[in-house]
């Protein structure tokens, strides 16, 4: 009983954590931002981003309970 | 340090002490009832549950260990933000699951869930062991914390009695706490929270942006000077050769901070399933002050005054002390004041949200298993002085162990309650393949690799690292230890299915 909105809730919700797996991808010293590495400053940025996501996930998920009545 | 540092201090800790009392008067239940006590009546709102699983993310422990550690490992403890970041997704999946059948049914603990998921009460009582022996370095590492605050604010006074001092100012803490959450349970911690964390995130703020400012260059000058001061420790960017020790060790961590009781325990406190997400879903807000906090082990090598309190001429550096030593050295004596109590208190209330879950553990899901006829009173009681004794008893443990000691401790107690991910995450999923024997089977080998992983990986001598050398470089123990347990549980289900047709699936709704 896969509801059709739990697709793009887990989406929102995995994606950060995929971002982040990828080490490689910002394992670097530049580009800076406040004198902070870019290591540093691009996993800081992506917890804004995450709890905006994880937030559109919470509404989603949230009406497909009221939906589907299983709250 | 003035006279108004402390003055400031005791001040505000009088206001903690009336608002852990009057907590018991607060959306008033009967306090003899454990799901009031312990479970606040499970009517915490979006807001109050995010102060209080909040609560147990921003402990003394991560004020202080993990500054400590980027202090001296640098860049790979940046792994506490995506660990943060991606806890909460876990939480997101697995809680509001557990949440909903524990309103069902009326869990109070995620081991009542295990033992009717299984059938089997021997499994139930081997993951509610493990889940209050990693809980009690869990809390010694709080009241390290708190004694590091000390220090630094009471060494000018008492430079020849400090070791004295600081303990009976632990223990009096310590009646207080036992004496509060004795009488107005989950309910104290709940608005105590709240205090903690409105300090906190301030002290967090305030120091994060006054600092740098305070500092010529900002940022990139605090990370010139930790390379220049100590040019072994990669601080600006992780070793390519560290990569895999980062994804196990934050990923692993993600899934862990979810089986401690403590966090179970307040999910279920929450009133509703959007209170579970929501509350949820912003807490990687809360991460931002893990993040700045992480910085100020780094930002501490920039402020030589702040160096010198960590780093004395001629003794060993003392990591502990970067995050009160940066304060004590930058801001005005009162506002020290503040940001010491918060940190004080930040170890405070997560000791006892945490001494409440292992309390429920122990008569819960432990004593009553061989005592079943107890009167609801009865049990409420014995959780009311059981959560007193382990407050106590993990107090003792930190007058007895060295500091160092207790932190190595915590991290066995990282591994042993991954052990448990099987048998509550994964038994959430899958309603009928896992057998409760491979489940204890998997428990019993995970345990006794990550022992033995552990103890090989420190050359059987003192405890000073968790990561073991792999063919994938350095790995968390912990990542080892839960495949092999997630291997032998799938791999024994289906043993035992061939060997025993009869083993009927555990009762599944």
């Amino acid at each position: 009983m896969v509801k059709a909105s739990y697709i793009p809730a887990a989406l929102l919700l995995i994606i950060p954590t995929v971002v982040l797996l990828d080490v490689p991808l910002y394992d670097k010293l530049n580009p800076q931002l406040f004198g902070l590495p870019f290591f540093w400053w691009f996993q800081g940025l992506w917890l804004f981003i995450a709890a905006f996501m994880y937030l559109a996930a919470a509404l989603i998920l949230d009406r497909g309970d009221k939906d589907g009545r299983d709250a | 340090m003035a006279l108004v540092t402390i003055i400031v201090f005791l001040a505000l800790f009088a206001v903690f002490t009336f608002l852990g009392f009057a907590a018991a008067y607060w959306r008033k239940g009967d306090l003899s009832d454990l799901g009031q006590w312990a479970l606040a009546g499970r009517r915490l709102g979006p807001y109050l549950a995010w102060f209080l699983v909040g609560a147990d993310l921003y402990t003394a422990y991560t004020f202080i260990a993990v500054p400590s550690a980027a202090f001296a490992s640098g860049a790979i403890f940046a792994y506490a933000t995506p660990y943060v970041m991606a806890t909460f997704a876990v939480a997101m999946i697995v809680m509001v699951t557990l949440w909903k059948m524990s309103r069902e049914k009326h869990y109070i603990t995620g081991v009542d869930f295990v033992k009717e998921r299984f059938n089997s009460k021997t499994l139930a009582i081997a993951i509610a062991a493990t889940g209050i022996i990693a809980e009690l370095p869990y809390i010694a590492l709080q009241i390290v914390g708190m004694r590091a605050v000390l220090i630094v604010m009471l060494e000018p006074y008492f430079p020849t009695t400090l070791a004295g001092t600081s303990e009976v100012a632990l223990i009096i803490s310590f009646v207080v706490l036992a004496v509060f959450t004795f009488v107005s349970g989950l309910r104290g911690a709940a608005l105590t929270a709240i205090m903690k964390d409105v300090i906190i995130l301030t002290t967090v703020l305030a120091v994060i942006i006054y600092v740098p400012t305070q500092i010529n260059g900002g940022f990139a000058a605090a990370f010139q000077s930790a390379h220049t001061i100590a040019p072994k420790v990669s601080f600006a960017t992780l070793s390519p050769t560290l990569t895999n020790a980062y994804v196990s060790l934050f990923v692993l961590s993600a899934l862990q901070l979810y089986l401690y009781p403590h966090a179970i325990n307040g999910v279920l406190s929450s009133k509703n399933v959007r209170t579970v997400r929501f509350s949820t879903a912003l807490l990687p807000l809360y991460g931002v002050g893990l993040f700045l906090l992480t910085l100020f082990g780094v930002l501490v090598y920039a402020v030589p005054k702040a160096l010198a309190i960590v780093h004395p001429a001629g003794v060993a550096a003392n990591g502990t002390l970067v995050v009160p030593a940066l304060i004590s050295a930058t801001m005005p004596d009162w506002f020290a004041g503040f940001a010491f109590l918060g940190i004080f208190i930040g170890g405070l209330v997560p000791a006892a949200v945490m001494a409440i879950s292992q309390a429920n553990l122990l008569t819960r899901n432990i004593i009553k298993e061989f005592v079943p006829n107890l009167k609801p009173k009865t049990e409420t009681l014995i959780v009311k002085w059981t959560s007193v004794i382990f407050k106590f008893m993990a107090l003792a443990f930190v007058f007895v162990v060295s500091d160092t000691y207790a932190i190595q401790l915590q991290l066995l107690g990282g591994i042993f309650i991954a052990q448990t991910l099987p048998a509550i995450m994964l038994g959430l999923y899958d309603r009928t393949f896992l057998h409760k024997y491979a489940l204890l089977a998997g428990w019993a080998i995970g345990m006794a690799s990550g022992i033995w992983l552990t103890l090989e990986a420190n050359n059987f001598s003192i405890l000073s690292t968790s990561f073991m050398k792999s063919p994938f470089g350095l790995l968390y123990i912990s990542a080892t230890a839960l495949a092999i347990n997630v291997l032998i549980c799938y791999v024994g289900s289906a043993l035992a299915r061939l060997v025993m047709p009869s083993a009927k699936p555990a009762p599944a709704d």
